[in-house]
């Protein structure tokens, strides 16, 4: 980034010289008193994951598009409001109840628009010579009004969202179970030669078998209903926000003259998005019904719940996901050439605004996936998308932005350095920790821990 | 006959292009025009008391969005903190000025100064402007989105203090007994006395930064928002020019926090969270940037808009803040769009 | 007097400017020319303190600099034009001028405007780039000729001792060169040194009185120009490859 110069030698002195009294500071703690030290580093390590998913997320869209999307923390609010709004029955205050007909309906089109433009980006050219084009067109059409209908549907008997939710179930298992066999399969040798059609076939049908096992299994237990909503959730954010950047976005990009023009942009969706929460679900903070994981554990002298475990598994998984994305699919080659010119992409014949809006539906899913965990560990409140997008941008920063090691290397180290940082101050000063380690990073390290190739 | 009727035919069929084309070229005298009425037919409606409050509120509005508008729009720093600045100064007075007899925090020795306003309100400006100085040297280093963020950073970095800071700030109970403005003995208790105070000190704030940017000095904020480098080569150090116009800028905010301590006679941390910046930035923007008269019209829209938003038909009363930032939100959006530099703006983003 | 003693710039590992030594004449109009790549911009940005010296120093009359920064350069009697015109895009043209001729004090400058002094030199400058007529549209509406001429102008508006030109007649129309051309001469008449970069060998010879050739980032040769330029190094730099 040319923004940020690099130190010269005096900072760099006065940085070196930061980094051992924080060292020595911690050192010093942990001899005093090694039990509160770990105690410190695993609570660290639990909101860190939250902080590395949120990064992660972050850094794929921001080094693709190099604006800055404000709404990226909305994405993270709106992913666990709508696990509230799914499951709102069993949260401890079953008296509210925040069913809502229109937000149905409006997200319901939402749906029901990102399945027609993906549709339609997908096949329209391979079947426009093969079939007339209107009656193409009411097929997308009829396919997505269907899937509109369905979510609202969906979203109308919460109650019943596990034997609603069997169709989407089914098709998301069969999909990724039958990509990753076609690719287990074709890494072992099988597909490369004649037989590549059967290998898909084989596949599919595999894939098929076990997702519609797995939905009906699922819709036998009630007690799937979480974290069926949470793939909902994420799901509905995701598209939300491709919604937005195709919608939107991708015209204002038209005519920008600086990212300052974006961002303001994202802020008043971000603005607006943040109202419609407060409006719909009011201004209180909400719990989210209690999920798996609730047993204390001990560790020396640390205790902590089972879901921090679950947690920090989920941002390696995160980034274990990230990282094939990018780095071994052939999406990925894409992604990371749009982030190097879009310019020389779009010359090339990439697609850059269907490739860039499904960097958007893939990084909302981060965030909205790190909300969840902030609410199923905390709670919820409308303004939490703007805490969670500057935690998830520092951490980013922290540890390089435009590179997924430095990503959760960033948001673990954010979380732990906000533990111990209010070792001994209260505990509200936690943000101000955040935002000093971010100012002493963009003033001596502004590239970050990794610096992005 | 006939012909006459053609033309008049004609040009009705060409009214609705030509009064397009009219809104986009005189974008600003029209927007001056209603919002100007709408307040003028609020005012008349609704009485003196609220002509009153409604003009008060404005003038505090109007004094934040003057400065943000220097820094903003004429130098180009998008800062989303001014709203520690306007927290800094109101608590200042507040702690100062307040003589609390009830409530005391447990196990919190408070101190009370009880001093009178016009003395409390210097030291606060004062103390915005050192905040601001130190600030702005830690923040010398940053530019456009990243500039964005640590200003972020510095208002929940100060809401945290207002916060958390009991021993001064009385954290979230707030402030409560602030005195009214009293000057020789003769204390402003009257709401229109306290307009002709704030609209005053709304003068003073145009005015000061009317000066400002039709001097030498705005031009060189101008030249430092369009090209910092460039500006350098010709012998400039922007980095002088960014502090002062922002520790200026802080200031302005500070007078309008204390206004607002006075006003209100209460302050909590609620009054300055990240929600109150970014709605400033909004006004700002929405009004124009790089203009003064356009930070007085955001302002005014702004404080209609509350009123307004009240006559939507089937809206609970809680729901008339989230409506107007929809409203602020969806404009913020569409300004993005079509017109980048805002109602009577002088600069686009 | 210019003149530069080992003066060094890397950009990752490669030599932009390596251990260059010139000396640049007073009260002429030098060229400096050589292939692209050679180093000729990264010299003018280095001598303006655009960008910082990674070795050597610049002397400038009594002052021997290591370290230049941009700020400094006006003081030290430098200004220049940039390859990518810079303008102030968002501001007036007349302003443009302004802003180079007034208070460089942030304090002073805060009680100083535009006087009656300073809109007749502008208004004496932009005659002679024949952009008076344009005096109040922003900078950003002009075509790239006149933003160039704009670019001199300001340059103009700067009272100091050398002026570096980077690129002046790139891109630009013959009767505009000839502005530019005029605009040089000039300032020579009045003693002020003129250093401007060209790939326009027909102007070098034209108009300048002492050139320098430059290949990756060293001097190839100096001198007069009809004496360089037949000189059996230039050529081959030139024509060999």
């Amino acid at each position: 980034m040319d923004i940020l110069s690099r130190p010269g030698r005096p900072t760099l002195i006065l940085a070196i010289a930061l980094t051992l009294l924080a060292v020595a500071y911690i050192g010093w703690k942990v001899t005093e008193s090694p039990d509160q030290a770990l105690q410190f580093t695993i609570t660290g390590l639990n909101v860190g994951a939250v902080y590395a998913l949120l990064a992660l997320g972050f850094t794929l869209v921001y080094s693709t598009v190099w604006f800055f999307d404000l709404y990226y923390g909305a994405a993270a609010a709106i992913g666990a409001y709508f696990v509230f709004y799914l499951r709102a029955g069993q949260t401890t205050d079953a008296s509210y109840d925040p069913a809502n007909i229109g937000l149905n309906i409006a997200l319901g089109a939402v749906v029901a628009g990102v399945t027609a433009w993906a549709l339609h980006t997908a096949f329209f050219e391979r079947m426009q010579g093969r079939y007339p084009p209107l009656l193409v067109r009411a097929a997308y059409l009829l396919i997505a009004v269907g899937a509109g209908g369905y979510t609202t549907i969906l979203l109308l008997y919460p109650d019943n969202l596990h034997q609603i939710a069997a169709p989407l179930i089914t098709l998301i298992s069969t999909a990724v179970i039958g990509t990753v066999l076609y690719w287990a399969l074709g890494r072992f040798g099988f597909g490369s030669t004649g037989s590549s059609r059967l290998v898909t076939i084989f596949s599919a049908v595999i894939g098929l078998v076990a997702g519609a096992t797995a939905a009906i299994a699922l819709a036998q237990t009630p007690e799937s209903r979480l974290y069926i909503s949470w793939l909902v959730s994420c799901l509905l954010a995701g598209a939300v926000s491709l919604a937005l950047y195709r919608g939107l976005y991708a015209f204002i990009l038209l005519r920008a003259r600086s990212t300052l023009i974006m961002l303001v942009a994202t802020l008043g969706v971000l603005l607006t998005i943040t109202a419609i929460l407060v409006m719909v679900f009011s201004n209180t903070t909400h719990p989210l019904p209690a999920s798996f994981g609730n047993n204390l554990l001990t560790l020396g002298g640390a205790t902590f719940k089972e879901f921090a475990l679950f947690a920090i598994g989920s941002a390696f998984l995160g980034f274990a996901i990230l990282w094939l994305l990018i780095r071994k699919s052939p999406l990925g080659k894409v992604i990371r050439a749009i982030g190097d010119d879009e310019q020389v992409a779009r010359v090339v014949g990439i697609n850059t605004t269907a490739i860039i809006a499904i960097v958007f539906f893939i990084g909302a899913m981060y965030a909205a996936f790190a909300g969840i965990l902030t609410g199923q560990d905390i709670a919820i409140q409308p303004r939490m998308g703007l805490e969670l997008l500057l935690k998830g941008w520092i951490a980013s920063v922290v540890g390089g932005i435009g590179n997924l090691y430095g990503a959760i290397l960033g948001g673990f180290l954010l979380g732990v350095v906000e533990q111990f940082g209010i070792w001994d101050i209260a505990g509200e000063w936690q943000d101000g920790v955040a935002l000093i380690l971010l100012i002493v990073f963009l003033s001596f390290w502004p590239r970050g821990i990794i610096p992005r190739r | 006959m006939q012909i006459r009727q053609q033309a008049i035919s004609r040009a009705l069929s060409q009214l609705p292009q030509a009064l397009l084309l009219s809104l986009r070229n005189h974008l600003e005298i029209w927007a001056t025009v209603v919002v100007v009425l709408a307040a003028a037919s609020f005012m008349l409606s609704r009485g003196t008391g609220f002509s009153i409050t409604l003009m008060t509120v404005f003038a505090i509005w109007a004094m934040l969005a003057v400065s943000l508008n220097l820094v903003l729009g004429y130098t180009g720093l998008l800062s989303v903190g001014h709203v520690g600045f306007y927290g800094i100064g109101a608590y200042t007075v507040a702690a100062l000025t307040a003589n609390p007899r009830q409530e005391l925090l447990e196990g919190e020795i408070i101190q009370i100064f009880a001093w009178p306003f016009f003395a409390a309100l210097p030291v606060a400006v004062a103390l915005c402007g050192v905040v601001a100085f130190v600030v702005g040297v830690a923040f010398s280093r940053f530019r456009d989105d990243v500039y964005v963020l640590v200003s972020f950073g510095f208002a929940i970095i100060a809401y945290n203090v207002f916060v958390n800071w009991q021993w001064v700030t009385r954290g979230p109970f707030g402030i409560h007994q602030i005195p009214k403005p009293a000057i020789f003995g003769y204390t402003i208790n009257d709401d229109l006395e306290f307009l002709v105070l704030t609209l005053a000190f709304l003068a003073i704030v145009v005015g000061i930064s009317w000066l400002i940017v039709t001097s030498s000095f705005g031009r060189v904020l101008k030249a430092v928002r369009e090209d910092e480098d460039a500006i350098e080569v010709f012998g400039y150090r922007s980095s002088r020019y960014k502090l002062a116009i922002w520790v200026i800028s802080a200031m302005m905010a500070g007078l309008a926090g204390a206004m607002l301590a006075t006003y209100t006679s209460f302050v909590d941390p609620n009054s300055f969270i990240l929600l109150e910046s970014i709605l400033l930035v909004a006004i700002v923007i929405l009004g124009g940037l790089a203009s003064i008269w356009g930070s007085l019209l955001g302002a005014l829209a702004f404080v209609l808009l509350e009123e307004g938003v009240r006559f939507v038909p089937f809206l609970p009363p809680e729901h008339v803040g989230q409506v107007r930032q929809i409203i602020l939100g969806t404009l913020l959006v569409l300004l993005m769009l079509f017109r980048p530099q805002g109602v009577a703006g002088r600069f686009k983003l | 007097m210019l003149q530069t003693l080992d003066i060094e710039k890397r950009f990752g590992g490669v030599y932009a400017v390596d251990r260059l030594s010139i000396s640049i004449p007073r009260g002429l109009i030098t060229a400096i020319i050589g292939p692209n790549g050679s180093g000729k911009s990264t010299l003018i940005n280095l001598l303006s303190g655009t960008l910082p010296l990674d070795g050597g120093m610049v002397v400038v009359g009594p002052k021997r600099l290591r370290i230049i920064k941009p700020f400094d350069s006006p003081n030290i009697g430098l200004t220049r034009t940039f390859q990518d015109v810079r303008l102030f895009e968002q501001i007036s043209v007349l302003d443009n001028l302004y802003v180079v001729m007034t208070e460089r004090s942030s304090l002073l400058s805060l009680f100083q405007r535009a006087r009656k002094e300073h809109r007749e030199r502008a208004e004496r400058i932009l005659n002679v780039v024949g952009l008076w007529e344009k005096r109040n549209d922003l900078a950003e509406e002009l075509s790239y000729g006149q933003r160039k001429l704009l670019e001199v102008g300001r340059l103009m508006a700067m009272n100091t001792q050398i002026y570096l030109f980077d690129e002046p007649f790139a891109g630009l129309a013959l009767h505009m060169i000839e502005v530019v051309k005029g605009v040089m001469r000039e300032l020579q008449e009045y003693g002020r040194t003129i250093i401007f970069v060209s790939h326009n060998m027909g102007i070098v010879r034209e108009l300048s009185d002492y050139l320098i050739v430059m290949d990756s980032g060293r001097l190839l040769a100096h001198g007069r120009p009809d004496q360089v330029l037949n000189d059996p190094a230039v050529i081959e730099a030139y024509l060999g490859n």
